[in-house]
């Protein structure tokens, strides 16, 4: 198989360049992953990241032929060659396949991603309802890969306001859990210009999460959940 | 304090202002279709009839509102520097005002 995959190394001075590779998978390697591995055997300057190895981490997040996906699900056989691969777009590139998730993790961290509940803990444990506990269902599962943030058109338009399809659809895992009491501020947070109202509803987001969420519904509630807030 | 046209707010007026254009459209539409072919007069009549030409400015300020939304979106994503921005929304805001003006003379000239 034919690879083409972005080199950039900033202590070398030299510019970023496209390098092309082959390899003829082995036998059991099926996916990109495992082609990523044999080729750091053969040069071991190439970097990416890479972790549990079956679509639980989200470390191993880059663009594949154009789309964003994790190379640990994405099957070899799926792929067109030369297959082409590139850092997540609009993030600060660290070194080949390895970005800089900073930023993204600000976003994350500024919706306040946990329950926040002031009253004294009880005894055992905060109870839900399975109705309640249902509302998180196709929320809780994103594993903050950053494939839709880093697909989003209106992240690489306003990538420092706008929090992106990630950091939204956990702001809505929170929203919708019942033990939260921060519902009001965390609608008020959101209500400006930049951090969700930026969304366009491209649905690239939705298009490429590789857990099969959908991003932009959690944000077309939050928008819903804001209105009867307002009213 | 929370801007009037910003966030929620904005994004609320597009959604409103944009059903309202598609229902007064789609009713104008079918009008004209009705009581086609119309003379000029006829046409002028209508507009100018009990109800309509609110409805008729109401249209035009649902307009003007969805415009200013859309384009301060196109603004907001792409011209960066605040002085530069600055200056282009105000202009769009004067240009729109500027719009809005003229066609309620018309209508109310009419």
């Amino acid at each position: 198989m034919q690879f083409l995959i972005y080199r950039y190394d900033p202590q070398s001075g030299a510019r970023p360049h496209m390098q092309a590779y082959d390899l003829a998978p082995g036998h059991g390697e099926h996916m990109l992953l495992d082609a990523l591995i044999r080729l750091h055997e053969q040069d071991d300057s190439l970097a990416f990241r890479r972790s549990c190895r079956e679509g639980v981490c989200g470390s191993d997040a880059m663009n594949i032929n154009g789309r964003n996906g994790l190379a640990c699900v994405t099957p070899l056989a799926s792929l067109k060659e030369p297959v082409t691969l590139r850092p997540l777009p609009s993030f600060p590139v660290i070194r080949d396949l390895v970005v800089d998730m900073t930023r993204f993790f600000r976003h994350y961290h500024a919706i306040r991603p946990y329950v926040v509940d002031d009253d004294p803990p009880p005894e055992r444990e905060r109870l839900q309802t399975p109705a309640e506990r249902a509302e998180l269902d196709g929320l809780y599962e994103c594993i903050l890969c950053a494939c839709c943030t880093g697909f989003c058109p209106s992240y690489w338009w306003n990538p420092e306001r706008y929090l992106g399809p990630a950091a939204l659809l956990q702001a809505m895992r929170f929203i919708a859990d019942s033990r939260d009491h921060a519902t009001g501020e965390r609608l008020e947070f959101l209500d400006d210009a930049y951090r969700l109202f930026r969304c366009r509803s491209i649905m690239n987001c939705t298009e490429v999460c590789p857990k099969g969420l959908n991003p932009n519904r959690a944000i077309d509630r939050i928008r819903m959940r804001m209105l009867k807030h307002e009213v | 304090m929370k801007s009037v046209l910003t966030g929620l707010r904005a994004w609320t007026v597009q959604r409103v202002s944009a059903a309202y254009l598609l229902f007064f459209l789609l009713f104008a539409l079918a009008w004209v279709a009705v009581h086609h072919p119309m003379s000029e007069a006829q046409w002028r009549a209508w507009v100018t009839s009990g109800g309509m030409r609110e409805a008729t400015m109401l249209f035009f300020a649902a307009l003007l509102a969805h415009m200013w939304v859309g384009l301060r979106d196109v603004v907001l994503d792409y011209v960066k520097p605040l002085l530069v921005r600055t200056a282009v929304l105000g202009v769009l805001a004067l240009g729109l005002a500027a719009l809005g003006s003229w066609t309620a003379l018309i209508l109310i000239r009419a």
